[in-house]
């Protein structure tokens, strides 16, 4: 079996906030294999984008901190690793492309003078050289006229095209893993089919595995290979992505399939759509998370049990922590 | 005006003036919406979709003459708003209400909710008793699920769900007919998204409303309009109503569209790949091209596309505005 690029383990993040210090990320446990797209889905606030900043050394320190457990990349430890570390890390083996392209770029400077900076770095390449390839980088990520546009600024482009230049500055140096944080909430529908075929496309290519964070379970459906369901900071399902989609174990990730209008599926259908699923109320604020199972609240199958124990994440390909069903995990 | 119509809007345009691009430039105009027409029946959903930029916010704001209109009719209950003096238009406001999507700017945050869900009683309804519009506002926030110990509470003390059931409560007050629903569940989450529409579709049921209802979001579309206008570039491209719309589009940017859009069906481990995606962004609204706008990013464009404007052809329930539509 091969070994995966990326492992965290158990990952406790704490944040020290007005009332008191809250748990952010309460024992994550992902593996993230070579070539593969990891989608990790949830609502506001479960903790999928600190997962993703925790895994780049980027928690905002304070507030934050890793409290406890480990992040491995190829087998080395990066948990605590130094500044000077991280720094040829970030980019060249392990890049992020942000939700918001416009607040990510540099406004004074060229796109193409942003990714040649990224190669410069890097590969110690020299400036006429990285410039040839930051027009190459531009290439690949489809856009056209590369040799005009690595001279436009950030504001000259559309949302569809400097997510494009995030994302050709992201893989320049080949990166192996990729975390993408909601790359495609800010966009149109048909410029987010866009990035996401070209996603696609460069992991085709590059082989490079993806982190793919969302909210929508259709992107799941499309992009992902397995899937991670985040509440309240913890895993609650993990499973191969048809397994989970096809056969939700965990009443959140029921609920979040249920409650999305579906397309395609009763495009005929005369009268009236029979209502949305509900999942009753919101997400608990993290400094009122008490014992027992933090959905218990919001949860229709929800007994004694839940209120005083916290479940674990049991099952083998497919877990799901959830007294409930636990029993149907595989 | 046909009979059973609340809204009817016949060649609706609205222009910007731009700032000049030098000293002694002309000021260049930016053509919004271009003869956009369409009705609404009572008690019905029509749909406006596009991508940003496509003018269907401009639309229904000009509609309902929050933005001014260039040229066009707007009929609402027989009367034509675009010609209305300022105060005939401000006492049918009570009829025409708006919700927006932000529901995080649409509240004074320094006003008690209570107060922001009344203030449409206060300006339109001055015949009613103080106490009687202070029930009125209970009733409100028992109907779209808040309670009414809350009324003193100010916005930020909401979450973002509970904000647009704020806004709804007060689009609600004055017993409107016609509600704008400007991307009302975008900036929600999905848990939340199913709440408020599953609401907005209950209070229609029950009160007999009307919504013109904007969105991005095909998939919210689909669930809650009977009717669906396509927009692209300020312009109509397709109409029809629902199930015609989504399973049998005939225009290639519907079609476009549709295969854009995320679905469950659609799976990587199935090899999923997709089909008919367009390429590129839609063009500048300032610099409108001469024949079909969306011919730059059509797979079906001919040449005729490029040099000849389709015209919005078929009847009253379901037209296309294209050369070669698919169907």
């Amino acid at each position: 079996m091969t070994e995966p690029l990326l492992s965290i383990r158990d990952l406790k993040v704490e944040f020290s906030t007005r009332n008191g210090r809250v748990t952010a990320l309460d024992g994550i446990d992902l593996d993230l294999m070579p070539g593969e797209t990891l989608g990790i889905v949830g609502e506001s606030g479960c903790g999928k984008s600190i997962t993703a900043l925790a895994t780049m050394g980027l928690v905002p320190d304070p507030p934050g901190h890793i409290a406890g457990g480990r992040i491995l990349f190829d087998g080395e430890d990066i948990t605590h690793a130094d500044a000077k570390r991280l720094r040829s890390l970030r980019g060249s083996d392990i890049s992020m492309i942000f939700q918001e392209p416009m607040t990510s770029l540099n406004p004074v400077f060229t796109a193409g003078d942003q990714i040649a900076e990224a190669m410069m770095l890097h590969q110690s390449a020299s400036s006429a050289e990285a410039s040839r390839k930051a027009v190459e980088a531009l290439r690949t990520v489809g856009i056209p006229e590369p040799e005009r546009r690595a001279h436009s600024y950030p504001h000259e482009l559309s949302g569809g095209m400097r997510q494009r230049v995030m994302i050709a500055m992201a893989i320049s140096c080949r990166p192996r893993v990729l975390i993408a944080d909601e790359p495609t909430t800010a966009l149109d529908v048909t410029v987010q089919a866009q990035i996401f075929d070209l996603m696609r496309d460069i992991q085709r290519e590059f082989g490079v595995a993806i982190m793919l964070i969302t909210h929508d379970m259709g992107a799941i459906a499309e992009m992902a290979d397995r899937v991670a369901v985040m509440y309240a900071g913890r895993i609650v399902e993990k499973g191969g992505a048809d397994e989970v989609l096809d056969n939700p174990l965990h009443p959140y990730t029921r609920g979040l399939i249920g409650c999305i209008p579906v397309l395609g599926k009763e495009a005929g259908r005369q009268g009236r759509m029979p209502p949305l699923a509900e999942i009753p109320g919101i997400v608990p604020p993290l400094h009122l998370l008490g014992r027992g199972c933090a959905f218990a609240d919001r949860c229709p199958l929800a007994f004694d049990r839940c209120r005083i124990e916290s479940p674990t994440l049991e099952g083998r390909s497919h877990k799901v922590a959830c007294f409930a069903t636990e029993m149907e995990a595989a | 005006m046909t009979t059973g119509t609340l809204l009817d809007v016949q060649g609706l345009s609205v222009r910007f003036a731009m700032p000049r691009q030098s000293l002694l430039g002309a000021r260049p105009t930016l053509q919004a919406v271009r003869g956009v027409s369409f009705s609404l029946r009572p008690g019905r959903t029509l749909g406006l979709v596009g991508e940003s930029g496509s003018g269907k916010t401009t639309t229904a704001m000009a509609a309902i003459r929050l933005v001014t209109a260039w040229s066009g009719s707007v009929m609402f209950d027989g009367v034509d708003l675009l010609n209305l003096d300022p105060e005939a238009i401000r006492q049918r406001r009570r009829h025409l209400q708006v919700i927006f999507q932000d529901p995080y700017s649409s509240l004074n945050p320094r006003e008690r909710v209570g107060v922001i869900v009344r203030e449409p009683l206060d300006l339109m309804t001055p015949e009613m008793s103080k106490f009687d519009r202070e029930e009125r506002v209970r009733e409100l926030f028992g109907l779209v699920g808040l309670r009414p110990d809350q009324m003193a509470l100010f916005p930020h003390q909401f979450s973002g769900g509970q904000r647009q059931r704020i806004s709804i409560a007060r689009a609600l007050a004055t017993n409107p007919r016609l509600i704008v629903c400007d991307e009302p569940v975008s900036a929600l989450d999905v848990a939340i998204q199913a709440q408020i529409l599953n609401l907005l579709r209950r209070l229609q049921d029950d009160y007999g409303l009307s919504y013109l209802f904007i969105s991005h979001d095909l998939g919210v579309v689909q669930f809650i309009c009977d009717d669906v206008a396509v927009m692209y570039l300020g312009q109509i491209v397709e109409f029809a109503d629902r199930p015609n719309l989504f399973a049998r589009p005939r225009h290639p940017y519907t079609a476009a569209l549709l295969s854009a859009a995320p679905s469950l069906a659609r799976r990587k481990s199935a090899g999923y790949v997709r089909e008919g995606a367009v390429k590129g962004d839609p063009p500048s609204p300032l610099n409108i091209p001469k024949g079909c706008a969306f011919a730059s990013r059509c797979p079906r464009a001919q040449s005729k596309c490029r040099e000849e404007r389709p015209v919005l052809q078929g009847h009253v329930d379901n037209a296309v505005a294209c050369h070669y539509p698919l169907i």
